[in-house]
């Protein structure tokens, strides 16, 4: 079998892997390497579970092979979480019962930081245009509308 | 100072989740963030066809695929049967683990593979060759009550046999109260209607799933996101005939559940396989399985006939329920019962007579969904009081007032009202959103302290 | 069985090479439409070869036409002022991050109800660059879809390039699903119309998801020209629309409610204009 090694930036860290041929980010990163926070909900881009961050861009990990982003900059939800205490997105979710179950919310709160690196002070509208691609079954999604309005306030207020 | 009089410390206040802290960093650990590293992987051949004779399955390709480890058949388990409805005292169990003789619905596990991937396991599954004669189906409730329609249950009809029915031409779940004869004949108005639910996919963002291991000591563990841990422990091992303390239960964690996850599906296949192999086993569903075969919410098919007065109220309800259980019974007879008791609403009505059919079909088999067999019955008797205001001429608002039930009195299925608020309800709610209320209705009251 | 190998050309050159050597090899670009199907199992392929590198994303402008490389995203497409109605159909398409991945040449080949994207190309006349080994051609995207799933793509051939002329007239685009955004659809219309004054010289009205694949409405298309852009004209070019498409049953929407909806947007687009 054709295995290529492949190197990349994952989550500020420079890694060397050996990928197997078509091996996804998605399976990367959970499987060979553990970070199970990016979530697995269809494999089919459909429910925005497997988000990550791509040089800053949301992509649906599932469909991505890790050869197609060599050398680039990769973040998932364990990569924006600090060693102590929260990120304001993860404590705007927190404090605004956005999260219920829980398997959409890593998916989610890499979006809104993408958003939010963009606009920071984003209307109704364009949060809900930015979260068109991710899938909540418990919310109802009005949580963690507020949720992202309360993110980009204590953003912005610091 | 009493209890009653002490200062609530947490009621009232907003108390954040004991688990959202896990949820927002990716902490919190699913079933599908569990891996061994001798893990295998079940995959499951499915009925391609709604309703056929299972002739013969070869597995001869299949076992060429790289990495194949076995196929599991009917003839591995030991008590072939899923037991759910035993546990709560409602029998027959009739659905096989794995298909016997016949399959029922498009979906239907007929045999399992396992694999050393994932990959391989499908590709397996894929080179399964079923022998399959097509049988007659049968898709729509009423269609299957008929004469002629083909029958899918061993004991002979398309539907459920009630244990203490005592009408045999007409096994239904029943309540009957007053006589609604009378209350037809003395109504100014009969108000007759159908209503058609939809079966309803749950969908959760987490497939259902579940990884069973052995362990050194001889138990097993299994992981799993069932919304119902001891029960599926009980049935696990009810359908592998091991006494329920071989079997450890982990679980608690559900990506979503809203009742999809309660059927005790994954659990006993993937300890068997777990059991015969010896290696830890993974059994969950593809977001298509999670989709097409798994359970979804029944859907039923309501007919209402009320006789009502000009002055709006009900003199007799009469309601005909059909509930669509699908290939198999799952939770649906229960549902009947629960649908049954609650059809006739929150409503003080002197005669009603209800009759509740669990219906077979070769669909999807249906089960427990939030509001399980109510939510669908509030949809009808909701719509039916709207379309009784519009028959009267009266307002919506006015028709639920005048009818309301209230503390103390009977309700059909002869339970006595207790803890309505339905009256107190609506005069807070149409606070809420700015209707004026006559005086009338808001000094009603239902009654408390009476 | 697991794929065994996976090429990633960084050339088009490379990538016809591959084409060549590998005549079954399954070609992908965002990967949106082949990895849930590999992912599945239900697609099972030992070679695939992905385009994300191989430099076909380039987008240019010159004498009135817009060349877009094939692997464009839609992202980029929604970033490029020329065409607005490219915007808009871009737009349209998944959610952000699939916007991010997929690719305007892939919406060519994705199974009907897609082609969202597509429609409005071809409202503009867009023309395809396929390339082989054996040259390059230029074939017009109303001859391009040749039947359900199939198109004029030879054996050895690649989509390389769209062409667009930047529209004359005034264009509309619309799309009807049955959620918000990121959703499959009803029915999606693109139309272009050019004015002579105050009649209809020329005008294009393009459905999707009425048809095995993007279809241009061409009896609706001829009610209009010469007419008055009015509701009298919108009514009846939308009417002939509806009767002419070959909607179909899916999950999404019945044939019947497709119909209906085809008069319903063409004439709602179309009002656009006026």
């Amino acid at each position: 079998m054709a295995s290529k090694i492949v190197s990349l930036t994952l989550n500020g860290r420079e890694i060397e892997i050996m990928v197997k041929p078509l091996m996804t980010v998605q399976t990367l990163v959970r499987e060979q390497l553990g970070y199970t926070a990016t979530k697995a909900g269809c494999k089919q881009g459909g429910c925005g579970g497997c988000t990550v961050l791509v040089d800053g861009e949301p992509m649906q990990s599932c469909l991505l092979p890790v050869e197609d982003i060599a050398g680039r900059q990769v973040t998932t939800l364990e990569g924006l979480t600090p060693s102590d205490g929260l990120h304001p997105i993860q404590e705007a979710f927190y404090e605004n019962f956005a999260t219920q179950c829980g398997f959409c919310t890593p998916g989610m709160i890499l979006v809104v930081k993408a958003l939010l690196d963009r606009n920071p002070s984003p209307s109704r509208e364009e949060i809900v245009d930015s979260l068109t691609g991710n899938y909540c079954r418990c919310t109802g999604y009005e949580p963690i509308i507020q949720a992202v309005s309360d993110a980009a306030q204590r953003m912005n207020g610091r | 100072m009493t209890v009653a009089e002490q200062p609530l410390n947490v009621v009232g206040q907003s108390v954040n989740r004991r688990d959202g802290l896990g949820h927002v960093t990716g902490k919190t650990v699913y079933v599908d963030d569990i891996s061994f590293p001798d893990m295998l992987h079940l995959k499951m051949v499915r009925s391609p066809v709604p309703h056929a004779k299972i002739n013969g399955i070869d597995f001869s390709e299949a076992e060429k695929v790289p990495g194949f480890v076995r196929a599991l058949t009917h003839k591995d388990v030991p008590k072939n049967v899923y037991t759910i409805l035993t546990l709560i005292g409602v029998g027959p169990d009739e659905e096989p683990v794995l298909a016997e003789d016949k399959v029922m619905y498009q979906g239907e596990q007929v045999a399992a593979i396992v694999a050393e991937t994932e990959q391989a396991a499908m590709e397996a599954v894929s080179r399964v060759k079923l022998d399959l004669e097509e049988l007659p189906a049968v898709f729509d409730v009423e269609e299957a009550l008929k004469d002629g329609a083909p029958i899918l249950k061993d004991w002979g009809t398309n539907y459920f046999v009630y244990d203490y029915e005592y009408d045999l031409q007409n096994p239904s779940r029943k309540v009957r109260f007053g006589d609604v004869e009378k209350g037809f004949a003395e109504a100014d108005f009969i108000v007759e209607e159908r209503y058609q639910t939809s079966p309803i996919e749950h969908a959760p963002t987490e497939t259902t799933g579940c990884i069973a291991k052995p362990e050194p000591d001889g138990r097993i563990t299994v992981y799993t996101n069932t919304q119902a841990l001891f029960f599926t422990l009980d049935n696990t091992a009810l359908i592998l005939q091991v006494p329920f303390q071989k079997l450890h239960f982990v679980g608690g964690t559900v990506g979503g559940g809203f009742g999809g996850k309660v059927d005790v599906i994954v659990e006993p296949i993937a300890t068997l396989a777990a059991m015969l192999t010896g290696h830890p086993v993974r059994y969950a569903f593809s977001r298509e399985e999670e989709m097409r075969s798994s359970s979804s919410r029944g859907a039923w098919r309501m007919c209402f006939k009320d006789g009502v007065t000009k002055d709006g109220r009900i003199l007799a309800r009469q309601v005909t329920s059909y509930a669509d259980a699908g290939a198999y019974n799952r939770h649906t007879p229960y549902a009947v019962t629960k649908h049954a008791a609650n059809v006739a609403g929150p409503y003080r009505i002197p005669n009603v007579s209800i009759d509740a059919y669990c219906v077979y079909t070769n669909r999807q088999p249906s089960s427990a969904m939030r509001g399980f067999a109510v939510t669908p019955a509030s949809f009808a008797t909701e719509v039916q009081m709207d379309k009784i205001a519009e028959t009267v001429g009266m307002d919506p608002w006015e028709i639920r007032f005048i009818n309301a039930y209230r503390n103390g009195e009977m309700r059909p299925h002869q339970k006595e009202v207790e803890d309505a608020t339905l009256i107190e309800v609506m005069q807070a709610a149409a606070e809420l959103v700015g209707h004026e209320l006559s005086e009338d209705y808001k000094q009603m009251s239902s009654g408390w302290g009476e | 069985m697991t794929t065994k190998e996976y090429f990633l050309p960084q050339s088009l050159d490379e990538a016809l090479n591959i084409l060549a050597e590998h005549p079954s090899v399954l070609t992908m670009a965002g990967g949106t439409i082949a990895m849930p199907l590999i992912n599945g199992g239900i697609s099972m392929p030992e070679m695939v070869m992905g385009l994300r590198q191989a430099g076909l994303d380039m987008v240019s402008q010159s004498n009135g036409t817009v060349s877009i490389g094939a692997t464009t995203t839609f992202s980029q497409i929604m970033d490029m002022d020329s065409i607005p109605m490219l915007q808009e159909a871009a737009r349209n398409v998944g959610g952000w991050a699939i916007r991010n991945m997929a690719t305007v040449g892939g919406n060519l080949f994705s199974p009907p109800p897609s082609g969202d994207f597509a429609v409005a190309l071809l409202a503009l006349d867009a023309e395809v660059k396929l390339v082989s080994h054996k040259g390059e051609r230029m074939v017009p995207l109303s001859e391009f879809y040749t039947g359900f799933m199939t198109t004029a793509l030879e054996p050895g051939e690649l989509l390389t390039e769209i062409q667009v002329p930047v529209p004359e007239g005034q264009t509309a685009y619309l799309k009807y699903g049955r959620r918000y955004a990121n959703t499959p659809a009803v029915v999606a219309v693109a139309v272009h119309v050019v004015m002579d004054k105050k009649k209809v010289k020329d005008a294009r009205i393009a459905l999707n998801a009425v048809a095995p694949h993007p279809i241009r409405a061409t009896q609706a298309e001829g009610a209009l020209v010469g007419s008055a852009l009015d509701e009298g004209s919108i009514a009846a070019a939308a009417a002939a629309a509806a009767e002419a498409c070959e909607p179909f049953t899916d999950s999404i929407a019945s044939e019947w409610y497709r119909r209906k909806m085809v008069d319903v947007y063409v004439q709602r687009t179309l009002a656009r204009l006026v």
